[in-house]
């Protein structure tokens, strides 16, 4: 009989264990196709099987720069061997929203022998794509010479804890950025408009006065 | 009466799917090669546990990249060690099957502490892909063939060596495979909602894209467009079918064969080592007890003895009995974990991440030339044209309304259709093609906008009786620049008469 029952309750335990990865699995999947927020958080990473779903057509690399108060300047690398874990590529270039800039700063100076620092400056190398190709495969589909220029944008500024002092857009956002600046008609427009804070007007304020005005004059209402 | 007896078969159906019993020979596969593989990553990062793991260092959680903030707790340096050594060790205790669920639960749990802490350097989708099959496996009764607990088993009970293997319920390897069926669907999902996929573009760039491992092949193909849009259409019509396949008596050898297939072609074209490993060593959950006899009878007619394969765990398996009897098996585990994780420690320690004990102190940080970090600094440079360019090609055969072949030979009154391919972000640009002669005297001259959403344009142009044999150039020009120019010949009889004026379009 125990054993008839311990097989009965096992057998309901994984029929519910297989629902919900099932009901998990789908919801992932759902989430994903419909675009739900729901399915785009830190549960969600792990049932949305988004690969592959963004590139770029420039490639780029981001470089920490230390300056002192004598004005001298420190590559902020890590001098024990930077941890490169998916292949040629240092660590913290894999971090595309530059999160981890403020920590890979504080670990970087506070592990390493260097004068007092005033600033770190983040700054992005980009360039474009085509000029990852080997030399070899480069002279026999194009006909121009291998030219590479990389372009320097400077994103962040950052105290020597890793505190942000400035922000600069991202060198894609500042291209699409700078395009749509191109727009003459935009700009006048963009000019003629003034975008403000209204500090003299405050609706919730202003009902809040109406209502103990007419609270006070026994219903007295405007 | 019908539905009801339709609704009862299909639940009857169910039944059958997820809980007919096999001996789980696929299953023990499974737990043997997977963390074996999820294990090599792993392996590497033990030597920079304090850097990406630990409060001494840098991790980045993954809560923090979707603004949930610090979930996990960041340990100290020694005690993330030795978590870590304490991980490594559950894995490869699962892999040789001594006290299986145990070792999955601890190392699944930790596996996923662990790369769920450096979302930038160790979490990637193979990870959760792993993590989805190691907590799988310890539910599962993966150790019950070909492990050291089947072993001790089998010896401590009347049976012997020679027991029959025990049969047990499926269904934890049809969640592998629904797993896998899911993955594949919702990265079709991806594709089809990533429109780039398909013309192309957004493999090449992949392609060509050096943050994996050399891919030699990748970069080749990253200069084919067809082939770029055949095989992304051939990806997707796999991805969208292996769910009904999978399960199909030969079509699951179809579905799975061509998941081998692009599993390993990514090896090559995008220089992922792991990823492809990972997804294959799970199709062994797809074997079944017969797949086995099968390969068994084949192996014993090459004449191939596998038995040396099952000396180890029957070594391991003579070892533990040879314990004090008072001690129970989980006791040696729980010793061993510990010898670990203190091992780890010291392992830590003497590997002096930081080399400030190997320096006698910190190290330097390197200078930089003045110089050189003034123009990084204080760079505005625009973009040249010609890196807003990433391909210009002429040729003749269109293909998803992109050029699908390149060309240097023309006969009169054949359509020249050149193409170029543009890097995005770009401002609307005005694009121009010219036709000149070998001279370098100007024949025609077409031009169009190119706006800011385009990634390619293209120019048809009839030979027609306007040009006559000889050598040409089609000249790309931006914003008045020369971006590019290829050379053609034109070939062919003076006196063809063409179907048309010889005129540039777009």
């Amino acid at each position: 009989m125990e054993g008839w029952c311990g097989m009965k309750l096992r057998r309901w335990g994984a029929g519910l264990l297989i629902c919900g990865y099932l009901l998990l699995l789908s919801w992932g999947i759902i989430g994903h196709a419909l675009k739900i927020p729901a399915a785009g958080n830190t549960l969600g990473y792990f049932v949305v099987w988004d690969m592959f779903c963004g590139w770029q057509a420039f490639d780029n690399r981001t470089h920490f720069i230390a300056e002192d108060s004598a004005g001298n300047y420190y590559r902020v690398q890590e001098p024990w061997g930077a941890f490169q874990p998916f292949g040629h590529v240092d660590r913290v270039n894999y971090d595309v929203s530059n999160q981890l800039a403020p920590r890979h700063i504080r670990n970087v100076l506070s592990h390493t022998d260097h004068p007092p620092i005033d600033r770190v400056y983040v700054v992005q190398e980009i360039w474009p794509k085509q000029f990852n190709v080997p030399d070899r495969l480069w002279s026999s589909y194009f006909h121009e010479p291998k030219d590479q220029q990389s372009y320097f944008n400077l994103r962040a500024i950052c105290a020597a804890d890793g505190t942000l002092i400035e922000s600069n857009p991202d060198w894609y956002v500042a291209q699409g950025l700078k395009s749509i600046a191109d727009n003459p008609r935009l700009r006048t427009q963009a000019q003629g408009a003034s975008p403000f804070y209204n500090t003299f007007f405050n609706p919730r304020l202003a009902a809040e006065a109406n209502s103990s005005f007419s609270a006070a004059d026994n219903g007295l209402t405007n | 009466m019908s539905v009801k007896r339709g609704v009862k078969s299909l639940f009857a159906g169910l039944e059958r799917f997820f809980f007919a019993e096999e001996v789980p020979y696929g299953l023990a596969l499974v737990r043997m090669c997977l963390p074996t593989v999820a294990l090599i990553p792993m392996f590497r990062r033990f030597f920079r546990v304090r850097e990406l793991y630990s409060a001494d260092g840098c991790p980045q959680q993954l809560a923090e990249l979707f603004g949930n903030g610090r979930l996990l707790p960041e340990l100290p340096a020694e005690f993330a060690a030795a978590l870590y050594g304490v991980m490594l060790f559950a894995l490869i205790c699962g892999v040789f099957g001594f006290r299986t669920r145990l070792s999955f639960l601890i190392g699944g749990l930790l596996y996923i502490y662990f790369n769920m802490l450096d979302a930038i350097g160790t979490m990637t989708k193979y990870s959760v892909i792993a993590a989805h099959v190691l907590l799988i496996l310890s539910v599962s009764d993966c150790g019950a063939v070909w492990s050291v607990d089947a072993v001790l088993k089998r010896r401590a009970g009347s049976g012997g060596l020679s027991a029959l293997p025990v049969r047990v319920p499926v269904w934890p390897a049809r969640l592998i495979q629904i797993l896998f069926a899911a993955i594949y669907f919702g990265a079709a999902i991806t594709k089809v909602q990533t429109p780039e996929f398909f013309s192309g573009e957004q493999m090449r760039y992949w392609l060509v894209s050096n943050w994996n491992w050399p891919n030699p092949i990748g970069e080749l193909m990253a200069l084919s467009p067809a082939l770029l849009m055949i095989s992304g259409y051939i990806t997707v019509v796999w991805e969208v079918t292996f769910p009904v396949l999978a399960w199909r008596p030969l079509g699951r050898f179809v579905a799975l064969g061509m998941g081998v297939a692009f599993h390993v072609m990514t090896i090559f074209a995008l220089g992922l080592w792991i990823f492809p490993f990972i997804c294959t060593t799970c199709y062994l959950a797809f074997l079944q007890e017969s797949d086995i006899a099968a390969i068994r009878g084949i192996l014993r007619r090459l004449r191939i003895r596998g038995g040396w394969l099952g000396r180890p765990r029957v070594i391991a398996a003579m070892l533990l009995e040879r314990r004090p009897v008072m001690v129970p098996l989980a006791g040696i585990w729980l010793a061993a974990g510990l010898a670990v994780a203190v091992g780890s420690v010291e392992a830590d320690y003497r590997l002096d991440v930081y080399g400030i004990r190997g320096n006698g102190a910190l190290l330097a940080l390197p200078a930089m030339d003045t110089a050189t970090v003034r123009q990084m600094i204080n760079s505005q440079e625009p973009l040249r044209e010609k890196d807003k360019f990433f391909s210009f090609d002429i040729g003749s055969m269109v293909m998803a309304g992109q050029l699908a072949n390149s060309r240097s030979q023309f006969a009169a009154g054949e359509v020249i259709i050149a193409q170029c391919n543009l890097n995005p972000p770009h401002e609307d640009l005005w694009v121009e093609c010219v036709i000149q002669d070998a001279e370098d005297r100007v024949i025609d001259v077409a031009g169009q906008f190119v706006t800011r959403d385009q990634l390619f344009a293209k120019f048809n142009y009839m030979t027609a009786e306007k040009l006559v044999p000889g050598q040409y150039w089609v000249v790309l020009k931006s914003s008045g620049q020369e971006v590019s120019r290829r050379p053609f010949e034109l070939t062919g009889d003076v006196s063809v008469e063409g179907g048309a004026e010889g005129m540039l379009s777009n």
